[in-house]
């Protein structure tokens, strides 16, 4: 269990979902430890947990493998190595910052992270836009970056205000 | 600054979030605006050094906790990352059902997209910091593009900026 979890946990990137993927592929076809319907399950109750989905989803897996221990083994092993990874990183970062190529490459990279950030923020809300639900999904998100930006709310009060919002709202008519 | 303090103010984070750059505008608004435990640039490189490795986007964590208090904050970053995850055991064993019920999915798709709004809101200071030149404006854009529009990964968009950075720097001694 924690090579499998240690290996796709730490190797794939793309983040969460395409890691997800990729240990549901393991886990159901290839390993055939847990079935479809567990491998689902574990799936919606990682997007319903909060933090990162990707561990979210190795412990629950994990748990339904091996209860405590399995749990543990599959949350450990699936962010300890890519945690140390980005731990040294970040201390090289730190050692080499006032060299001044590495500065520049650093400017370059972090206006990259510009593009990064816009890009996570259309993965986030795209599967929110179909029709039917788009005006709801548009109204949120504006809602809450005008809640941020001019009322200056901290930002878990503006989740809260939007988990009452959610429960209260209605489903769209389809278009 | 007490790695356990520091895990205090990283977990309040990463419970207040459900995706992984989702936690960004509240650690934001604590390490930057209020504390002044780190600046603008030190997280927008923190985001740059979790997107840059494999494993879950909310790695970044690891790399605020390491600004903010060195190898034992970078623990602390990881132990902040880790807790919330343990919260999926007692939905697996009482919750499960509830998972599937349309309020609670509304409430969770209200919640995804309130945080990327305010992930959004929080962006835009980063950008300021890290947008000055139109090289960068440039980099930004073209990383942008590639992102949403090919299958390219993240490492190599990374890669590329800095190269597109260097190769301007190396000229202009040549």
């Amino acid at each position: 269990m924690a090579a499998l979890f240690g290996r796709e946990g730490n190797v794939t990137f793309g983040g969460g979902i395409a890691t997800v993927a990729a240990l549901q592929r393991e886990l159901v076809n290839s390993k055939r430890w847990l079935d479809e319907e567990q491998s689902s399950m574990c799936v919606a109750l990682a997007r319903f947990t909060p933090g990162t989905v990707l561990l979210a989803f190795c412990t629950g897996a994990g748990w339904l493998l091996g209860r405590w221990k399995g749990a543990l083994t599959a949350l450990l092993a699936g962010s300890i190595p890519s945690a140390l990874l980005v731990a040294l990183m970040t201390g090289c970062f730190d050692l080499w910052s006032s060299q001044k190529l590495v500065q520049v490459a650093v400017s370059a990279v972090l206006a990259s992270s510009v593009g990064i950030l816009l890009s996570a923020f259309w993965t986030t809300i795209r599967p929110y836009m179909k029709a039917g639900r788009r005006g709801q999904s548009l109204a949120m998100v504006a809602g809450s970056i005008v809640l941020a930006m001019v009322g200056h709310l901290n930002p878990i009060l503006i989740l809260l205000l939007a988990a009452t919002a959610g429960y209260f709202l209605k489903e769209e008519q389809q278009a | 600054m007490n790695w356990f303090v520091l895990y205090i103010h990283l977990l309040q984070a990463t419970l207040g979030s459900f995706s992984g750059l989702a936690s960004m505008s509240i650690l934001r608004e604590d390490f930057v605006v209020q504390n002044h435990y780190l600046t603008d640039r030190q997280l927008n490189t923190a985001l740059v050094i979790g997107r840059s490795t494999p494993g879950p986007v909310g790695l970044y964590v690891v790399s605020v906790g390491y600004y903010a208090g060195g190898y034992p904050g970078a623990f602390a970053g990881w132990l902040a990352l880790v807790t919330p995850a343990l919260l999926v055991i007692p939905m697996i064993q009482y919750a499960g059902r509830k998972a599937e019920s349309p309020a609670v999915k509304r409430m969770l798709r209200a919640v995804v997209l309130a945080s990327a709004g305010v992930s959004l809101a929080a962006t835009l200071p980063l950008g300021v910091d890290a947008l000055h030149s139109p090289i960068a404006y440039g980099i930004a854009a073209v990383s942008l593009g590639l992102l949403l529009f090919t299958k390219v990964e993240t490492i190599w968009v990374i890669l590329g900026s800095a190269a597109a950075g260097l190769i301007p720097a190396a000229m202009q001694r040549i």
